[in-house]
Parts: structure tokens; C-alpha cells; sequence
């Protein structure tokens, strides 16, 4: 395996900062933290082409709303949080739910996320999955992982999160609530509210704009005046940053300054992350996508793949040879052209024991339609 | 209007005769306008409004921003302008997300200006359950308007009454609430060739979709389809039941329900909208109203469970009304 750090910086030790990194918060990262986070963006990667085979070979139901090209955002924005921290995923970040807290280990049993098998069991709509398939594919969560249940109404969690936080704050904790927005959900009134709420009662929930330019078909000149998303931050008086959401350390650096600002007590912040949507809205929409979009743009949004800017930061930190780079080519490939060959095998072997759960885990039972609609017994 | 002209002798879907209805109202009245989210570059996310854009401009074909409550509200000034509006919800469940506007302020204006002010706004969206959509992508939710006076309530089921039907809400000074069945959207079984010319279909009155002498199934949208099928078994026991198909909710044609029960003497009520606070429910306290002496049987219902709609298949149709359950049900109702 070539995640391993390479000779010259075996020892684990804070990484050497460039100047102009001096006091980024990536410089308390191990070159073994880079790395690992070279495999969660594989792992997010491979995760998604994976499901866009199994629902090409119509394997799942539902839509499919890939994250490709947008991993950076999920590894860099999850990588620093405590195991008490709490996230909102939404439709376009499906790995999070698994990605979440992964630095505690991938198989230790103790951390707080969801599993691969959970996940997977989810996505093939079985009873192994968190909410026993009764909604599909992103709207589920795990209050004893700290990830809020979505539902499908955008930006309907983010008054949840300044809740959550607010209770936690009251209980003594000190959790950070990140909730992941696409730019055109933005509009949503409930976002303005629950982003005022939280940011007079300084609660530590930091939103992210994933900016992926599109909202289904509508470009982003349709969907806000100005081209900085991050400016909504101006009308609450709170921080508003700016991360390429191409360079998962950009994005880590600009996600950890605000949790750390909310964790001090400062209030909430919004982080816009740009990236670029690289399919159509979710699968279904993949062909319609393709007239919509002119072709330049598509080239110019997928020509920074994020795990290649992530492969070329670590070659010139010395993290990773040239050679051991070339191993694992994933990047700049469409779903279809990966094959499993393109990902490190405890990568494949990971989602593999996922998938496999899923495929053994039985379909609900019927009754349960009829079921927990309330709490009974009250 | 090049795109869907009418042919003669053509087959159409519940999907086509929309478009066909939205097109043909868009050329026909200059003060019409449609805003939705993604309607326009993209067509809507079934390509309802597909072309639409391209042929009426961006004035007039508005690609809103994720905001239903602007839309809904918007909408309303647009109307208080002399505008006519036609505003999607890109799927009928999100119409919560602008729920004050519609209930608060669209609603109640006629009644609250002494008449002064009428709105021509008719939202439409894909609704209802059946194709695995889950909790957000399958509810049908006109309990919610029809209990807000001031709003008409439509839901067809053919492709004829869903085009004459989406002509005279656009025509309409009322606000109207239009509920597409979006499983009924390009189902070819039920595609039908369309009136020829400008027809409409008026509001308030049901249609008859099957004659019989012993029961009366009431319904409206894509259960008039399980009442279909059960009407089929039902015959084959030499049992006939009459199917009304409301069309629309709010007006409804309480003369039609009546008639036929005073034929029939029985009635079953059947929705896909949970139970309690239903229109159902309504349906059956209008029946005891108007039809009393007329039943030898009580009025009953058949609805979803009182559940949200859940994803996975058997979760879905156990909660869910089903064929089997409108056959029992009228089997025990016609013994009674
Ligand atoms: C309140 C609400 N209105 C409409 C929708 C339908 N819808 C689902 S995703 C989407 C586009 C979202 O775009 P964006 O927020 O930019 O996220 P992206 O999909 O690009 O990640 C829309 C309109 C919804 N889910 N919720
Ligand atoms: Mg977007």
C-alpha cells in the first residue's frame, strides 16, 4: 500500500510548513494525516463511481445524486471534527454519513458515524439501514452518531443544528454542528432564519455552501445577485470564508478556522466551498444535464479533480514519491472509465463488506409501514 | 404553438395534454406567466414546461430561485397586477415550504378586500404515492387547501380532463390548486386522443367512469384507477359498482355523488391521503348530509393509514389502499 508515509518523513511529527502556511491549522496535520486523507478522498470516490455502476445496472432505487468531484468538500470539512461534533448531510454528500469521525479508525466499532454497512444497507433499501429504508437514500441520521436526520425540504435542518446546539451549549458540551447546503438552497427562507437565530444566540453551527454552480438546472446568476455565496454571512454579522473546494486542504483549513471560532464560543460562520457539479442533478437527470450545460464549462468545472490536487500537494510536501502517486490513477475519470484497479484495495475491500451486508439484509417487513408513528407507551 | 400542435387521431399522455393546456393558454393569453424552479433552462423536472422558455422568453417563463414561499408570493402580486399566473411546485410536497403564503395571504385576499381583489394563480405540482418516491416525494396534501377557503382544489385522472381541467384554472380569477398524479404522467395505458380544439372542462362536475347499480365508489386521481380494477372483479361476482371520478374537489359536485347513490343506496369513499382529517372523511359527512335517506349501508372510506408514505415497496403498499381492500370493502357494504 502506498499510503504510508515515504521514507523521508516516517517520523510522525507536525508537517513542515511552507511560508504563507505558518499559522494555517493544516500545519498541526502529521504527513500520516495527509495521507489518510488521500484515502478518504479515494474512499468517497470510489464509494460514488460504484453506486453509479450498481444503479446503472439497475441495481438500486431511487436517484442517485453524485458527490464526484465535489469529495474534497466532505473529506476537508470532516476531517478535523471531534467525535462529539454533529453533522447535517444532505442529498449530494451521501458519503459524509460514513466519512464522519473515520480518523477514530475505520473499523473501530466506537466511532461516531454510521458504518459502511449501515449506509450500504440504506442505498439498497433493506432493514440493516439506520431508519429500516422507510425514506430513501440521504434522509436518514443517527442521534448516537451525531448526525441530523434530513428530510428532503432544503436547508430544513439548519434550524435543527442551531437546536442541537443550543441544547448541547445548555448541557455543557462543546460540540460544533456543520450543515452542508447546496448554493441554490440558500434561497430557502429557512435558511436565512435559522442561520439569524443562530447567529444571535452565537450557537457553533457552521454551514457549508457546497457551490457546485448548478441547482438542478438553474445556474447560480438565477439563484443569487452576486457571484460570492459566502456574502450571505454580511447580513447576520458573521464570518463568511471563501475555500476551493477542489483542495481538500484549502477546505479543511477554512472549515477548521470556523469550528474553531464556533467551538470558542464566537457564534456561527458560513464556509463556501466551490466546486463543480460533475453529472446531472442525480442520474435520472444525466442526459438533460448534458444539453444544459455547454461543454467548456463542464471541462473547465472537472478539470481540477480533487484528488489530483490533493496527489500533487503531497509529491511536493515529499508525503508521496512520483512513483507511488502513478499507483492509484482514480482522477480525472468518469465513473465508468474507473475500474476497481484505479483504488487502493483496502478501499474496495472496505465498501465491498458494505455492499455485501447490504445484499444479506432483509427487505422491512410490511407491518413496519404501520409503525412508530408514535412513541407508544407515553 | 409549433411544438404541440394537435393531430388528429394521436394518442396522448396525462404529461402532454398539460403541456398541450399550458402552451395553448400561454399563447392565448399575453398576461399569462409561468415561474417555477428549474421550468425554464431545464424544461421542469418532468418536462412539463419542456420548450416552454424557448418559446414564450424569460419574462414570461420565470426560472425561480428555491423559494416557495417568493414563488407562491410573487405569484400573488403578479395576480394583483391583472396578471394570470401558472406557478409549479416542483413537487407537491415542497408547497409546505410556502404554506403562509398560500393559506394566509393568497387564500383569504378575495374574501378579506370585500371582493375587490380576485387572483388568477393556479399552482400545479406532481403528486401522490405508489412509485417508491418515500415520505417527500409522494404525499397528496389537499386536505391542507381544501380546508382554506378561498382555494379551488383540482386533481384529474385521464389526460382529456387533466388538459380541459388545466385550461379553466388557468382561465379561473380564483386561486386554484392543481394535483398532478405524477405516476399517471406517461402511463400508456391510459393515454387517450384529446378533444380537438380549444375544450375545456368545468369545474364542479364529476364524471360517471363506469355505471353499476349496486355501489357507488367515489374517488379522485389515481385511486379512481383501483376502483376501476375493482369494479372489474366486482363484475365478475355479478356486482356492479358505478365509479365517480370527483375532477375537482373544491367546487364538488355534490349532485352526482347524490344521484348515484339514490341508484345505488351504498357508497365507498377511496383516497390515498391518510385518514383522519381526510377529504375522505369529508366526503363521507357531505354523503350523511345530502344522501341519508338514500343508504342502506353506512358510508365508508378506505384512505392511506394515518402514516406518512415510506420508501421501501412492502412498507409502502401496506400502508397504502389497495384493489383487494375496495373489493372486500364494497363485498361487505352491497351484504350489509
Ligand atoms: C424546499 C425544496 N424545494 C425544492 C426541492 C427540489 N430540489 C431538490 S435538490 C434541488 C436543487 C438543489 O440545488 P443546490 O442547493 O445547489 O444543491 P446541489 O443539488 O447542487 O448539490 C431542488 C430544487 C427541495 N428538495 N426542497
Ligand atoms: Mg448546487
Amino acid at each position: 500500500m502506498t499510503l504510508t508515509p515515504t521514507a523521508s518523513s516516517a517520523k510522525s511529527k507536525a508537517a513542515d510548513a511552507a511560508p504563507g502556511e505558518q499559522r494555517l491549522p493544516r500545519t498541526l496535520l502529521t504527513p500520516e494525516d495527509h495521507l489518510e486523507i488521500l484515502k478518504q478522498l479515494y474512499l468517497a470516490r470510489y464509494f460514488d463511481v460504484r453506486l453509479i455502476k450498481e444503479k446503472k445496472r439497475g441495481r438500486l432505487r431511487g436517484t442517485l445524486y453524485s458527490s464526484h468531484n465535489q469529495e474534497a468538500v466532505l473529506v476537508g470539512s470532516l476531517f478535523g471534527l471531534k467525535s462529539t461534533d454533529w453533522i447535517s448531510p444532505i442529498h449530494r454528500d451521501m458519503p459524509a454519513f460514513f466519512m464522519k469521525d473515520l480518523r477514530s479508525g475505520w473499523d473501530n466499532p466506537d466511532r461516531r458515524a454510521m458504518s459502511i454497512e449501515e449506509v450500504c444497507a440504506q442505498v439498497w433499501c433493506k432493514s440493516g439501514s439506520p431508519g429500516r429504508a422507510r425514506d430513501n437514500w440521504s434522509h436518514i441520521g443517527k442521534k448516537s452518531a451525531g448526525i441530523i436526520h434530513s428530510t428532503s425540504m432544503l436547508a430544513g435542518t439548519i434550524p435543527v443544528a442551531a437546536g442541537v446546539a443550543y441544547a448541547d451549549r445548555l448541557d455543557g458540551g462543546d460540540a460544533v454542528i456543520l450543515t452542508y447546503n447546496g448554493e441554490g438552497s440558500t434561497a430557502q427562507g429557512v435558511f436565512h432564519e435559522a442561520i439569524n437565530f443562530a447567529a444571535v444566540h452565537k450557537l457553533p453551527v457552521v454551514t457549508i455552501i457546497e457551490n457546485n454552480h448548478w441547482a438542478y438546472g438553474t445556474p447560480t446568476h438565477l439563484e443569487y445577485p452576486l457571484q460570492d455565496f459566502a456574502r450571505r454571512a454580511d447580513g447576520y454579522g458573521i464570518p463568511g470564508s471563501i475555500a476551493d473546494g477542489q483542495d481538500v486542504f484549502d477546505v479543511y483549513d477554512k472549515v477548521m478556522e470556523a469550528v474553531d471560532y464556533a467551538r470558542s464560543g464566537k457564534g456561527p460562520s458560513i464556509v463556501e466551498c466551490k466546486t463543480f457539479r460533475a453529472y446531472g442533478h442525480g442520474d435520472h437527470d444525466d442526459d438533460r444535464a448534458a444539453k444544459y450545460r455547454p461543454v467548456e464549462e463542464v471541462e473547465r468545472g472537472r478539470n481540477r479533480d480533487p484528488i489530483a490536487v490533493c496527489k500533487s500537494y503531497l509529491v511536493e510536501k515529499g508525503y508521496l514519491t512520483n512513483a507511488e502517486a502513478e499507483k492509484y490513477k482514480a482522477e480525472n475519470k468518469s465513473a465508468g472509465e474507473t475500474t476497481d484497479e484505479d483504488f487502493p484495495p483496502e478501499v474496495v475491500a472496505y465498501l465491498k463488506r458494505g455492499v455485501d451486508f447490504a445484499l444479506k439484509s432483509p427487505d422491512p417487513s410490511p407491518e413496519e409501514g404501520g409503525m412508530w408513528v408514535f412513541r407508544e407507551g407515553a | 404553438m409549433a411544438t404541440v400542435a394537435h393531430e388528429v387521431g394521436i394518442k396522448k399522455n396525462y404529461l402532454t395534454a398539460i403541456k398541450e393546456a399550458i402552451y395553448e393558454e400561454m399563447g392565448l393569453n399575453p398576461g399569462l406567466i409561468s415561474i417555477g424552479e428549474d421550468i425554464g433552462i431545464l424544461g421542469g423536472a418532468f418536462g412539463v414546461t419542456e420548450g416552454l422558455q424557448a418559446q414564450y422568453g424569460t419574462q414570461r417563463v420565470i426560472d425561480a430561485p428555491i423559494s416557495e414561499a417568493a414563488i407562491v408570493g410573487t405569484a400573488v402580486g403578479m395576480a394583483l397586477q391583472g396578471k394570470a399566473v401558472m406557478a409549479e411546485m416542483q413537487f407537491i410536497d415542497f408547497i409546505s415550504c410556502g404554506f403562509d403564503q398560500i393559506v394566509n395571504n393568497m387564500a383569504t385576499y378575495h374574501y378579506r378586500t370585500a371582493g375587490e381583489v380576485a387572483l388568477n394563480v393556479t399552482l400545479r405540482g406532481p403528486a401522490g404515492a405508489y412509485g417508491g418516491g418515500a415520505l417527500y416525494h409522494s404525499q397528496m396534501n389537499e386536505a391542507w387547501f381544501a380546508h382554506s377557503p378561498g382555494i379551488k382544489v383540482v386533481c384529474p385522472s385521464t389526460p382529456s380532463d387533466a388538459k380541459g381541467l388545466m385550461k379553466t384554472a388557468l382561465r379561473d380569477p380564483n386561486p386554484v390548486l392543481f394535483y398532478e398524479i405524477k405516476e399517471l404522467y406517461r402511463l400508456r395505458d391510459i393515454e387517450e386522443e384529446l378533444p380537438e380544439g380549444d375544450v375545456t372542462v368545468p369545474f364542479g362536475q364529476a364524471s360517471v367512469r363506469r355505471a353499476g347499480k349496486d355501489i357507488t365508489l367515489v374517488s379522485y386521481g389515481q385511486t379512481v384507477y383501483h376502483c376501476l380494477k375493482a369494479a372489474d372483479i366486482l363484475a365478475e361476482q355479478g356486482l356492479e359498482a358505478e365509479i365517480i371520478d370527483l375532477r375537482t374537489l373544491v367546487p364538488l359536485d355534490e349532485e352526482s355523488i347524490k344521484s348515484s347513490i339514490s341508484k345505488t343506496n351504498r357508497v365507498l369513499v377511496v383516497n390515498e391521503a391518510p385518514k383522519t382529517c381526510g377529504f375522505a372523511g369529508e366526503l363521507v359527512a357531505r354523503i350523511n348530509e345530502i344522501a341519508f335517506e338514500h343508504l342502506d349501508a353506512p358510508a365508508l372510506r378506505l384512505t392511506r393509514m394515518d402514516t406518512p408514505v415510506p420508501w421501501a415497496k412492502p412498507l409502502e403498499l401496506f400502508v397504502l389502499p389497495s384493489v383487494n381492500q375496495i373489493v372486500e370493502l364494497a363485498q361487505r357494504l352491497i351484504r350489509y
